[in-house]
């Protein structure tokens, strides 16, 4: 369990994820009273325009966005964790370069638009156990491995991403390019349905790594000499990673950033115990991601901007104050 | 019988075998020194004795049981292996690296930590002097300061065999000293210690046993004086020994250059 003051910076967290979800859902593109999209939320069986924006377009958006941040905010977390490199974000295990090239095939091949995130789920946890297999070394996984084949089945996945957007027409190109940029819009309570399953049993496996991330923080050595079977936790913390990213990325495309700053804005909030930095980056992602879309749908109307570039837009600015000015890099772990 | 003890054991690595028929006793109360030249396979012999390695013949007991009947679980909260080589952990207090520890002491997937837990882990800090510096950052540590914390570690698993690999690499004479004579005072309280060590000297005046690695074998293993003055020094380091008495103790030195290459005329003696 949490300490103590763990336990309150938990609740602080969880009370501002709270806000952030409900401003999420009376910000959108249509200036509606919030008067009538607190009745709405209030009474769900009612009728009319407000309730229709609010229960079919902005709620199910604002749980996906939430749902998004969560998982790669927590998918990030374990794999910075598993590898001990703070620098490291979900996609390393070619995740979403996986996913893009499979959808880029898909457009190309002129696989309908529903079956797309689907086609990118598989295609993505397709990529990860490549990956996996690539990095495997005796019963376990090398660190190194895993970077190096990440990063490059990464880069051939995307230069046929890259050649898709060449050779396609406008119309294809344009899909894979909105893809890309990372997007919860148009996305409705089907397509949370269905990756749900998929986000859950990522979740437990976080949980139930965390005593096992906990020890592997001092080095596989002594991970191993207190007791802990580290094949058998880095296949678990690597399942999980994968099963959440792949989620998020069927969700909503390519959404940078949180899954490598959450973590690090959680591990500076509560220090660097699991039982505490994993919750919290899971409240950090659940608020922000649902917030950053409200914003990018509301701050150009009707147009709205990419989900992926506006955290870009947050994100990288916040990370390079917190830990790129004198002295901050050595806090990258947050103590 | 010792605590733990190997018997006509193989340690090997990968194919290679370093050691073959190794008889080891490791006695409660008493700490044991274990010499030996680089790559003779000291650290695979405390990880085989550990039960983190198999050994590929003969068997490895504790209190009479083949560790390969007990669990991974049962057989961290009996055996300790302490190494000094390891990564820093970052952004980690040192009261949370004492606390790891305490794994094997809950199921894998337990978020939860007692108050055994926090005693053990208390009682390990206070043990080890660290007392002061339980919320300083880990990485801030001294040299020193992070052996006694490695050795908290073992001491929150709650084992009473301590396996260590080196405690003594990277300190200075008096980090060295202490360090020593915290693991002596360790082993009067009824845990058994066994100790890599690079120093035949230091080896001398704080264990109650030298154990000689050699080529292929354990050469010798007795009370320091016996051993030290043995040729078993010569046969595991292949350089000439000089031997001289300070404090009623032995004192081994490697003789001159000079003396090197003409003894390295002579057979080695056996």
């Amino acid at each position: 369990m949490p300490s103590p003051a763990g336990a309150r910076t938990l609740a602080v967290l969880s009370a501002v994820a709270a806000a952030s979800l409900v401003v999420a859902v009376f910000v959108g593109g249509s200036p509606l009273p919030a008067g009538d999209v607190a009745y709405a939320l209030l009474h769900p069986s009612a009728s009319g325009d407000a309730h229709a924006i609010v229960w079919t377009l902005r709620l199910p958006r604002v749980v996906i966005a939430g749902t998004v941040g969560v998982a790669l905010a927590v998918a990030g977390f374990l794999l910075q964790g598993m590898l001990r490199n703070p620098l490291v974000d979900p996609f390393l295990t070619g995740v979403s370069a996986g996913a893009a090239a499979a959808i880029a095939i898909g457009v190309g091949l002129g696989v309908a638009a529903p079956f797309l995130p689907a086609l990118g789920f598989v295609a993505g946890l397709g990529t990860a156990l490549l990956v996996a297999l690539l990095a495997r070394r005796g019963t376990g996984i090398d660190a190194e491995r895993l970077i190096l084949a990440g990063v490059s089945l990464s880069a051939l996945f995307s230069a046929i991403v890259s050649l898709a957007l060449t050779k396609l027409a406008r119309n294809g190109a344009d899909q894979i390019l909105a893809w890309i940029a990372g997007s919860v819009a148009g996305r409705g309570w089907t397509d949370l349905l269905w990756t749900l399953p998929y986000v859950v049993a990522g979740l437990a496996g976080a949980l139930l790594a965390v005593p096992s991330l906990n020890a592997l923080r001092l080095g596989h050595g002594v991970a191993r000499a207190v007791g802990v079977d580290v094949a058998r936790a880095q296949w678990l913390l690597l399942g999980a990673t994968t099963l959440l990213t792949a989620a998020a990325v069927s969700l909503s495309g390519i959404v940078g950033f949180v899954g490598l700053i959450v973590p690090h804005l959680a591990r500076r909030v509560t220090g660097t115990d699991g039982r505490s930095a994993l919750p919290a980056s899971a409240l950090i992602g659940l608020g922000l991601v649902p917030l950053a879309d409200a914003l990018g749908r509301s701050l150009m109307p009707p147009s709205e901007i990419p989900l992926g570039v506006l955290l870009a837009f947050i994100g990288v600015p916040t990370f390079l104050y917190l830990y790129l000015r004198p002295a901050g890099a050595a806090r990258l772990w947050g103590t | 019988m010792g605590n733990l003890n190997a018997e006509g054991a193989r340690i090997t690595i990968g194919a290679r075998t370093l050691l073959d028929d190794v008889n080891l006793e490791i006695r409660r109360g008493e700490v044991l020194a274990i010499v030996g030249p680089n790559g003779v396979g000291k650290t695979t012999l405390l990880r085989t004795l550990a039960g983190v390695l198999a050994p590929a013949g003969g068997r490895v007991t504790i209190e009479g049981i083949d560790l390969r009947e007990r669990s991974r679980a049962e057989l961290v909260r009996a055996i300790a292996l302490v190494s000094s080589d390891v990564e820093l952990p970052h952004g980690m207090s040192v009261r949370d690296v004492v606390a790891t520890g305490r794994f094997a002491h809950r199921a894998w997937w337990d978020w939860s930590s007692g108050p055994d837990d926090d005693d053990a882990t208390a009682a390990a800090i206070a043990r080890c002097d660290l007392g002061e510096l339980a919320e300083r950052p880990f990485d801030t540590l001294s040299s020193g300061e992070r052996q006694r914390a490695w050795l908290a570690v073992g001491l929150a698993q709650g084992a009473n065999v301590l396996l260590l690999d080196e405690p003594t690499s990277h300190l200075d004479a008096r980090y060295a000293v202490e360090m020593l004579a915290l693991l002596r005072r360790i082993a009067s309280e009824g845990r058994a210690v066994a100790a890599v060590l690079h120093d035949l000297n230091e080896a001398a005046a704080f264990a109650d046993r030298i154990a000689v690695l050699g080529e292929r074998s354990l050469i010798a293993c007795g009370p320091p004086a016996l051993v030290l003055l043995s040729p078993a020094l010569e046969r595991a380091y292949g350089v000439p020994f000089e031997r001289f008495e300070r404090d009623g103790r032995v004192r081994v030195t490697v003789r001159g250059e000079d003396a090197l290459t003409a003894w390295r005329t002579e057979p080695i003696p056996r």
